[in-house]
């Protein structure tokens, strides 16, 4: 595991110390044109575009998905951060304190932090929010999850808070420290839920000023701004920030409008870089890349152990000895993305990859994956070529939800297809929109599906792979979609995310992943893409170590 | 007079048929596909939501009814004018319609008249230039009115934008940014009304009226812009009811590439987000703008044209 979280390995740039914070989360691809050119400029507004849906609220605490972390990171600060080695360091809050039983924390809050509408920052205002995050009113998804421990909030003096838990959370920090459940002016959530979707007020270098629907949101400077997290107040010390007047975040889905837009000036930093984008921008000097691999889960395919045939193990492992994706990562992605053999994202410091489980060599591996399935009763094959048993065909379906996955995700999908029917298996590739996709999840029809996770910490395991959340919300939705049912690692994950001791979390974590690969329940393939392109006059950019998304916090446009 | 009173009431009813059909259809087929709409208000990638929440979101749009119910409810309310609440704005549909239907109507009106401009310009260039330029008018007509917007949208972006450098790519702020968006809506559609326009040019070039014209010793670029043009726009301006349609529809490919404000995009937005109201709400505006266009044009056709009005009655 590369333990510098968001550089490149292989495109380390060694940068001066006073930058170095800064700079080594946008180590270019391959180019040396990345490093600052001079000294921060002030003022001027940049144009940011993002292809992922407008956000129909900008207060992340509403609902909760990526889109509303990217812009929201721009203006909302939460009580703690995490620094390039992953480590929790301070932000809104300065020091924290855990009781032996797990079960009460206190957090002591900066007293010199007031919000963007004058309200003062308090545990009164800590609070209000994670009260928000909690009210079904607010219908909060990712936030109420990782609040779901908080049993009660008590504001013990203006600047000292105490959490009382209802069960221990290791994940407790890490889970704080994501923009969903960022903290806002307790002032502004008194208002109606319209105004402050809005505009939420928080205590960012930035400001929402104005929301032109579908077209873009203004933010501008906080000329007040005083609490960057530790790590970056430390390497821009006595400066100014944020550098910029302000930034005009608009919505371009179309990936090659979205390039052009930024090939000819129009916007001067893009995400959602596809693959061939990216391989086109390497040959462009006013282009820099920033590959941002989000935390949590790696994007993997789950096996549906739940149902036949993925019931058996032994079909399991045959499905995935019989295919390749190692090239169709290489030629589909042009590089831009690792192969990953674990169940984290490569940034997780705790994640553990085998790669040796799931490279597959046909020569070895084909026999291999034929004989398990004669072994598991599907010895027969029908004039298609697929196997069978008792007159059934060896079918999986595979719903692909076209909103996740991206054109060169799909087209992987179709090699595994056609790798798979060689085997004998025959996979149903249904492409779907998300409402769809869900549903038929609900339903439980399906064999393989990839879906993306994004949470900080590796608790993220106990989400997808606990026999708990096999069990569906009212809505039919459950986040263990491989469906493991393992006493085992329940008990594991279980202790994993009640221990404080770091080497018995970690050492829980290990087993646990170990459970999950050997028991082929889920298809490794590459952490979940997140890459930015820049133009090469963006200086200072750096994506928050914490959930992935770039901070303008400390950016400048170089003259 | 009585009988364009009766085919007045008998049009008007037709509109509210449409948008009484457009709205029914829109609703269930929505419904039709699969997936719960409350998970996907609260969803989102990577996002779970709890059971209090989805009760919650579930209670306050009325998801928990019987469909029958959520139905007639639905039309009560349409009926008193209310469009009710789009989930994925946080807001009332109409005002959130408000918003868009502005940028929509200018990028419709402008590529409407560019249209026009060019589909006229190639036409009195082809009839009047011989045999090699009918060829090549109506070559180009043909081209022009079958390729997709997302393709010559691209095409224009490459060669104004990144080849030249003289267009923004994206939607900017300014009469700049409405050209390429423009252009790429227009430039079909002038070849529809180019290939009618040509047509009835070139009856109108051998009618006797310009025959008499010229008798009369009208300069050839004055016979053509009195006369010929004149009676030659008669069929294509009845095509411009349909234009408009198409110009609405052609909008929702359009305001995505270019990154453009407007109620394509919002209606594009709200079907992937399932928002059932907004994309109902947009389905039956532009329905009712699309039949209005409709009904102005063919009563203008019955009061310049005695014909029409008799086969009405």
């Amino acid at each position: 595991m590369p333990s510098r979280r968001f550089s490149r390995p292989r495109a380390a740039v060694v940068v001066t110390a006073a930058v170095a914070l800064l700079l080594a989360a946008c180590s270019p691809g391959g180019g040396t044109s990345g490093e600052p050119s001079g000294e921060p400029v002030t003022g001027g507004t940049l144009t940011y575009a993002s292809g992922d849906a407008e956000p129909s609220c900008l207060d992340p605490h509403v609902g909760g998905n990526y889109p509303q972390a990217l812009i929201a990171t721009q203006y909302l600060e939460s009580l703690v951060s995490l620094d390039e080695d992953g480590e929790v360091i301070p932000w809104l809050a300065t020091e924290w304190d855990v009781s032996d039983d797990g079960l009460e924390w206190e957090f002591t809050l900066r007293d010199d932090v007031t919000f963007t509408d004058g309200t003062p920052f308090d545990a009164e205002a800590v609070a209000a929010n994670i009260a928000h995050v909690q009210d079904p009113a607010t219908a909060s998804s990712t936030g109420y999850l990782a609040l779901a421990k908080i049993k009660d909030v008590v504001a013990v003096d203006d600047h000292l808070v105490r959490l009382e838990m209802s069960a221990p959370d290791s994940a407790l920090l890490e889970s704080l420290s994501q923009v969903w459940v960022a903290m806002e002016s307790p002032k502004a959530l008194e208002r109606s839920q319209e105004e402050n979707c809005a505009a939420p007020v928080g205590t960012g270098p930035f400001v929402v000023d104005t929301w032109e629907r579908q077209d873009s949101v203004t933010l501008v400077r906080n000329d007040d701004y005083n609490s960057p997290p530790a790590d970056v107040a430390e390497a821009t010390e006595g400066s100014d920030l944020p550098y910029l007047d302000s930034i005009v975040w608009r919505f371009i889905p179309d990936s090659a409008s979205r390039y052009a837009a930024l090939q000819s000036g129009e916007v001067q930093v893009i995400d959602n870089a596809q693959p061939d984008t990216i391989r086109s921008a390497e040959s462009d000097d006013a282009i820099e890349e920033l590959d941002a691999p989000r935390p949590g889960a790696a994007n993997r395919i789950e096996l549906n152990s739940g149902k036949a045939p993925f019931d058996d193990e032994r079909v399991r492992e045959a499905f995935i000895r019989s295919v390749n994706v190692d090239d169709g990562i290489q030629s589909l992605f042009f590089g831009t993305a690792e192969r990953s053999y674990s169940p984290l994202s490569s940034v997780e410091p705790l994640g553990l990859s085998l790669p040796d489980l799931f490279t597959v060599d046909f020569t070895v591996d084909t026999d291999a994956a034929s004989d398990l399935l004669d072994d598991a009763g599907w010895a027969e094959r029908d004039a298609d070529g697929y196997r069978v048993k008792d007159g059934e065909r060896l079918s999986l379906d595979f719903p692909v939800s076209t909103n996740q996955s991206i054109p060169a995700e799909q087209s992987l999908f179709e090699q595994i297809q056609a790798d798979a029917k060689t085997a004998g298996f025959e996979v149903n590739l249904q492409p779907l929109d998300l409402s769809s996709w869900y549903g038929v999840l609900a339903e439980n029809d399906y064999d393989l599906v990839s879906a993306p996770y994004t949470k900080v910490g590796p608790d993220v395991l106990r989400i997808l792979y606990h026999s708990d959340s096999i069990t569906p919300a009212p809505s039919g939705y459950f986040a263990n979609l491989a469906q493991v049912d393992d006493a085992e690692l329940d008990d594991l994950l279980t202790q994993a995310s009640a221990t404080s001791d770091a080497d018995e979390r970690a050492a829980l974590y290990e087993q646990a992943q170990q459970i999950i690969l050997e028991g082929y329940y889920i298809l490794p393939l590459y952490d979940q893409q997140n890459h930015f392109l820049r133009s090469s006059t963006v200086q200072g950019l750096r994506a928050m170590p914490t959930v992935s998304t770039p901070t303008f916090a400390g950016a400048w446009l170089a003259p | 007079m009585p009988g364009n009173r009766h085919w007045l009431l008998l049009r008007a009813g037709g509109v509210v048929f449409v948008l009484w059909a457009a709205a029914t259809i829109t609703f269930f087929a929505l419904r039709l596909v699969p997936g719960d709409p409350a998970e996907a208000i609260l969803g989102g990638p990577g996002s779970q939501a709890g059971p209090e929440a989805l009760e919650q979101v579930r209670r306050e749009y009325g998801l928990d009814q019987p469909l029958v119910v959520q139905y007639l409810t639905y039309l009560g309310r349409l009926v008193t004018g209310d469009l009710g609440q789009s989930y994925s704005l946080h807001k009332p549909v109409l005002t959130a319609i408000g918003e868009q239907f502005g940028a929509t109507l200018t990028l419709a009106l402008v590529s409407l008249v560019l249209a026009w401009a060019l589909a006229t310009g190639l036409a009195a260039w082809s009839v009047r230039g011989g045999r090699v330029a009918w060829a090549i008018g109506s070559g180009l007509e043909l081209v022009a009115a079958a390729v997709p917007h997302f393709w010559l949208a691209t095409v224009l972006i490459l060669f104004f934008s990144l080849t030249l450098g003289i267009l923004p790519p994206v939607s900017v702020p300014g009469p700049l940014g409405i050209v390429l968006p423009a252009l790429t809506m227009a430039i079909p559609l002038a070849g529809f009304l180019g290939q009618v326009m040509r047509e009835s040019l070139l009856t109108a070039m051998e009618s006797p009226f310009v025959t008499t014209a010229r008798a009369r010793g009208e300069s050839e670029v004055r016979i053509f812009w009195r006369h010929t043009l004149r009676h030659a726009a008669i069929p294509a301006v009845g095509l411009s009811g349909w234009a408009f349609g198409s110009l609405i529809s052609g909008a929702v490919v359009v305001e995505s590439v270019f990154a453009r404000q407007g109620l394509g995009r919002s209606l594009l937005s709200a079907v992937q987000l399932r928002d059932v109201t907004l994309v109902t709400g947009i389905v039956l505006v532009v329905a009712l703008a699309y039949t209005v266009m409709t009904l102005v044009t063919d009563l203008a056709d019955r009061v310049i044209d005695p014909r029409t009005r008799a086969v009405a009655e």
